[in-house]
């Protein structure tokens, strides 16, 4: 007799307990389906522009060229590594 | 303009201002002549300088269009030094410059918040929000030997764990502690990983449930495929990776063998930073 008051319980339960609701969700598995879409997702564009930049990651061998090349040095400098973790 | 009349370098400036060689003088040296010369705290930033040394610009200022206009202005006026000649690295500070241990592999991994956010009309929030990150994650030659056996060492759980399923999509994130791994379990049957993973702190005010995935590939006891997600709930912030949505919100993260065609692939972990031992022995 309580069956058709579940959907209640259950919206109930999802807006007081948000924790177990979104537990039960990360114990799902993967399936093979959302492993390559979500991998798919976490590629970066190929043709992003600061992808198609030549970045060094060596300050002495930009000095190097710099003199080579007689151009001036760009330095992105960052907390964190630029062209890795920000 | 980047690729053509600039050289352009990328810095983790939290190292060059402290490392004790020539690297980190010739970066003090320039970042000593603009406003942030105190290198007891950050100096980042842009800078365009010579080869000589010689600071032209300084600015922190991240509008593309205003940075391009100054970078514009100071390559008309930039004139090569003739006194400038290249520096030899000499011996280097090895605390800053943590290297791959030998026969080891790299592995790019990227995160993304999936959802969550309240909807913005801000330039810069959008950016943040939808911003996929980039770390690398290192794998030692024990590690991939031990994955041939179609075990997965410890080591490299608690790696993934404590220092590669963060949230650094909006800045530099909060590393987990050993202590804040509640449950870790990660598995090879020789083809497919699968993982599950609660990662939170001690007042519960951040935390990671997730699920993960893998098809792995090894040819003589080497790594020739690293393919990875988490997919999961994450909660809460660090001071440096704020603006997090409120509450749960999804967080993928991915993990691809990197191919060294990236010039990313060389920057050591994030997790490395300051005491590599702290994250590979």
């Amino acid at each position: 007799m309580y069956r058709r008051y579940l959907p209640v319980i259950a919206l109930t339960a999802t807006m007081l307990f948000p924790e177990l609701t979104s537990r039960i969700y990360a114990e799902e598995d993967i399936t093979e389906q959302r492993f390559l879409q979500l991998y798919r997702q976490l590629q970066p564009a190929v043709d992003e522009p600061w992808r198609t930049i030549p970045w060094r990651t060596s300050l002495l061998d930009a000095q190097r060229q710099a003199i080579t090349e007689k151009k001036p040095i760009f330095i992105w400098a960052m907390d964190g590594h630029p062209l890795g973790c920000t | 303009m980047l690729r053509t009349q600039f050289i352009a370098v990328a810095i983790d400036q939290a190292y060059q201002r402290r490392q004790q060689d020539a690297e980190g003088e010739f970066y003090r040296k320039i970042a000593g002549q603009g406003p942030r010369n105190n290198f007891q705290s950050t100096t980042q930033g842009f800078y365009i300088a010579t080869a000589a040394g010689g600071l032209l610009l300084y600015n922190n200022n991240r509008d593309p269009e205003k940075l391009n206009r100054l970078m514009q202005q100071h390559l008309q006026e930039f004139k090569a030094p003739s006194s400038a000649t290249p520096i030899s690295p000499g011996t280097v500070d090895a605390r800053y410059n943590p290297s791959l241990p030998k026969e080891g592999c790299i592995v790019r991994v990227q995160a993304r918040v999936l959802g969550g956010y309240p909807p913005t009309t801000d330039r810069w929030q959008k950016i943040f929000q939808s911003s996929l990150s980039r770390d690398n994650l290192w794998i030692s030659k024990a590690e991939q030997q031990a994955l041939t056996k179609g075990q997965v060492m410890q080591s490299l759980q608690e790696r993934i764990a404590r220092f590669h399923l963060v949230d650094n999509t909006r800045g530099e994130p909060p590393m987990w502690k050993k202590q804040e791994i509640r449950q870790l379990k990660i598995t090879f049957d020789g083809t497919t990983l699968r993982g599950s993973v609660h990662l939170e702190t001690a007042d519960g005010k951040r935390g990671y449930v997730a699920q993960l995935m893998g098809k792995i590939e090894l040819r003589s006891g080497k790594i020739v495929r690293f393919d990875m997600v988490a997919d999961g709930n994450f909660w809460g912030q660090g001071p440096y990776s704020r603006n997090a949505p409120l509450g749960r919100f999804p967080l993928a993260v991915g993990f691809r063998l990197a191919d060294g065609t990236d010039a990313a692939d060389q920057v050591p972990p994030q997790g490395s930073r300051g005491w590599v031992q702290g994250y590979i022995r």
